[in-house]
């Protein structure tokens, strides 16, 4: 069989959708552009513009659409889907990257532990009613010790002791308390952006306008003294200077200067912060040794574990 | 500046939060300003690129006193309070006529701007040719050497890539693909030239070049229609839809080196994203075409000293001249018939 005419006939259909040119043309698909970097020909833009632009162009584009249509592509109810690479060209972002939102307590303690994160469904089983009730809420089920109509009461219980009260104050309590740690979580995080964070901009402003007055005040020849007064006009303030008495006890000396060596010696405060933050903020130790020793502390914890293995031994 | 507003209910704080920095950002979003006095070439101009640039494109439609190389306060402004990081600024004066200067936003403060001036206009009305659908991407084509080395025209190029199509999007149904807007530019003159560019910017930093030296830009728009080649890739014919618009490079601002360094910030890659190839390769990882993850890994170099063979009785140690002949052959049957004639024979 001879098939030099199919791929003849194959050739020609490639030439009509091929392009070639001096330098190759660069194709960014995934900002659908294509640019043409091979010097513009004089001789014809001066001839036909017009018609030069449109067949440069149609080169181009027909590159590119190679490129495009060579992707993998997904169907849907409009037709293929080309799937688009990451764009070459680096084009300035409109704004800058978004910041990573600071942790919470919890958060912070869940990843140390490597807690997976699980997400509770919003709504539960009701036996009883045999429906899904919503977990909190209008007629949540966190509700339903305050609302049943029979509660058990503990032998030991006051005259006038209410279920459905305590379970209500139990409940507003727990309410209460995430809001704390919510607010505190919050306090931390304004911290942890940044201890000097910019304070509100009308602060800013007030104090401007406030120094700017002083400087006017004091602008003039008699540095103020004589100008008139408006009604309600404080008294500028100056700085006030505090000397320390030319006689002082030694002791007092002593302690004095002992106080600015000591603060010499230490460490810079940012980077005492963050060799903590690196290490046991998350795991609070004590508590934690609290915990395993039951209370009994470090030391008991050391000998109480061998003292544990010998009884179980002995068994 | 503007007050910072603390949201009072679930719609304004999503209004709000709809404007906070993304990873992945939105498409810039055009303001077209019309200066104190802008002529009906410059008007034509604006109108048809804002055809182009909707739904991304808010109008200004009464005129404004702004002079963006001088003072970008109002723009600033504006950014703000339309959330708008692009804007295309019609004036004519009589110090440079037909004037258009697009400027780009970071973060509300200006980042660069380029202003051309308009030679010739043709609008869309005048080819009586089927348009585009307006919200359509456009293919974009570039062509001049000039894109790649001269920092007037890379500027260019970057400015009008991110008014047209700047926007990451990772899949184009190819059948919306309507229309291309072509930039050229005219004939490189020999003072621009590969080599003497290189010699001017070793030679001077800033040379004050003559804006008019430049070639000028032309900005074509056309439709695309595919024919059956038979092949996979069908063949492009292009079709004139307008506007045609020839530009000349005036004055422009480049990026703040700082400003700069925080804009082209990019986010981390994502670990889909690692996996697919892009950013720090992943040795010997891929995902085939039926998109499963395959690896390959490495076993050390086999004893072959050790390997259990085809089990035959000519070559056991050992035993050697009881050997029968019927036995030999039928060594070539499996095992279990081999036992039994085995046992037989004993």
């Amino acid at each position: 069989m001879d098939v030099s005419d199919i791929l003849a006939a194959h050739a020609a259909k490639q030439k009509s959708v091929t392009v070639e040119k001096e330098i190759p043309l660069e194709v960014d698909t995934g900002f659908l552009t294509v640019t043409d970097l091979n010097p513009v020909d004089a001789e014809s833009y001066e001839a036909n513009l017009e018609e030069y632009l449109m067949s440069t162009a149609r080169d181009g584009i027909q590159t590119l659409l190679a490129s495009l249509f060579s992707l993998p592509t997904t169907s849907s109810p409009d037709g293929p889907l080309a799937q688009l690479p990451a764009p070459t060209t680096h084009l300035p972002r409109a704004k800058p990257l978004p910041k990573p939102k600071p942790m919470t307590k919890w958060e912070k303690f869940a990843k140390a532990k490597g807690i997976q994160k699980k997400r509770r469904d919003k709504k539960i089983w009701d036996e009883e009613k045999q429906e899904w009730v919503d977990r909190w809420g209008w007629k949540g089920a966190n509700k339903a010790k305050e609302t049943q109509w029979l509660s058990e009461v503990p032998a030991n219980a006051d005259v006038d002791y209410d279920p459905a009260k305590v379970a209500r104050d139990a409940r507003k309590a727990r309410v209460a308390k995430n809001e704390k740690q919510r607010q505190q979580n919050l306090a931390r995080a304004a911290q942890e952006m940044g201890p000097s964070a910019a304070p509100a901009p009308v602060d800013v402003r007030k104090k401007q306008i406030d120094r700017t007055l002083a400087v006017t005040r004091t602008s003039t020849a008699s540095m103020g003294k004589f100008d008139r007064k408006l009604e309600g006009e404080k008294k500028l303030k100056g700085m006030k200077r505090k000397f320390e008495p030319t006689e002082m006890s030694a002791e007092s000396e002593k302690s004095h200067n002992l106080a600015i060596l000591s603060k010499l010696d230490k460490e810079p405060a940012a980077k005492k912060s963050k060799k903590t933050a690196e290490g046991s903020d998350v795991l609070n130790v004590r508590k934690a040794i609290r915990a395993t020793s039951k209370g009994k502390g470090s030391a008991a914890l050391a000998s109480g574990g061998k003292g544990g293995k010998g009884k179980k031994g002995k068994r | 500046m503007l007050r910072t507003v603390k949201p009072k209910n679930a719609r304004s704080k999503r209004a709000l939060q709809a404007r906070e920095p993304k990873e992945v950002e939105d498409p810039r979003t055009a303001i077209f300003v019309k200066g104190t006095h802008t002529g009906e070439k410059v008007n034509g101009v604006m109108k048809e690129l804002m055809a182009l640039k909707r739904p991304h494109a808010i109008s200004f439609a009464k005129k404004n006193v702004v002079r963006p190389f001088e003072d970008t306060s109002s723009l600033e402004f504006w950014a703000q309070k339309n959330d708008a990081s692009l804007f295309l600024i019609g004036q004519s004066t009589k110090k440079r006529p037909d004037g258009l200067t697009f400027v780009r936003m970071f973060d509300y403060r200006v980042l660069d701007m380029v202003e051309v001036g308009v030679d010739m206009f043709k609008s869309m009305n005048e080819f009586k040719t089927p348009k585009a659908t307006p919200g359509h991407k456009p293919l974009l084509h570039f062509a001049s050497e000039l894109f790649d080395t001269h920092p007037r025209f890379i500027q260019l190029k970057s400015m009008l890539m991110d008014f047209f199509n700047g926007e990451v999007i990772d899949q184009i149904c190819l059948a919306g693909i309507e229309h291309v807007i072509s930039i050229s530019l005219g004939p490189t003159p020999p003072s621009l030239n590969a080599t003497t560019t290189t010699l001017q910017a070793s030679t001077s930093s800033a040379p004050a070049e003559d804006p008019a030296s430049l070639p000028k830009v032309h900005i074509r728009g056309y439709t695309i229609r595919l024919l059956a080649s038979g092949t996979r890739v069908p063949r492009v014919e292009l079709t004139p839809m307008g506007p045609y618009i020839d530009l000349s490079l005036r004055r422009h601002q480049e990026a703040d080196g700082e400003l700069l360094k925080q804009a082209m910030k990019r986010p981390k890659l994502r670990k889909q994203e690692v996996e697919k190839g892009l950013g720090k390769k992943r040795k010997n990882l891929e995902v085939d075409e039926m998109g499963d993850l395959r690896g390959r890994i490495h076993v050390g170099k086999q004893d072959l000293s050790k390997l259990q063979t085809r089990k035959m009785k000519g070559l056991k140690k050992g035993r050697d001249g009881e050997m029968d002949v019927d036995e030999s052959e039928e060594d070539e049957d499996e095992g279990g018939g081999r036992r039994r004639k085995r046992q037989r024979s004993e």
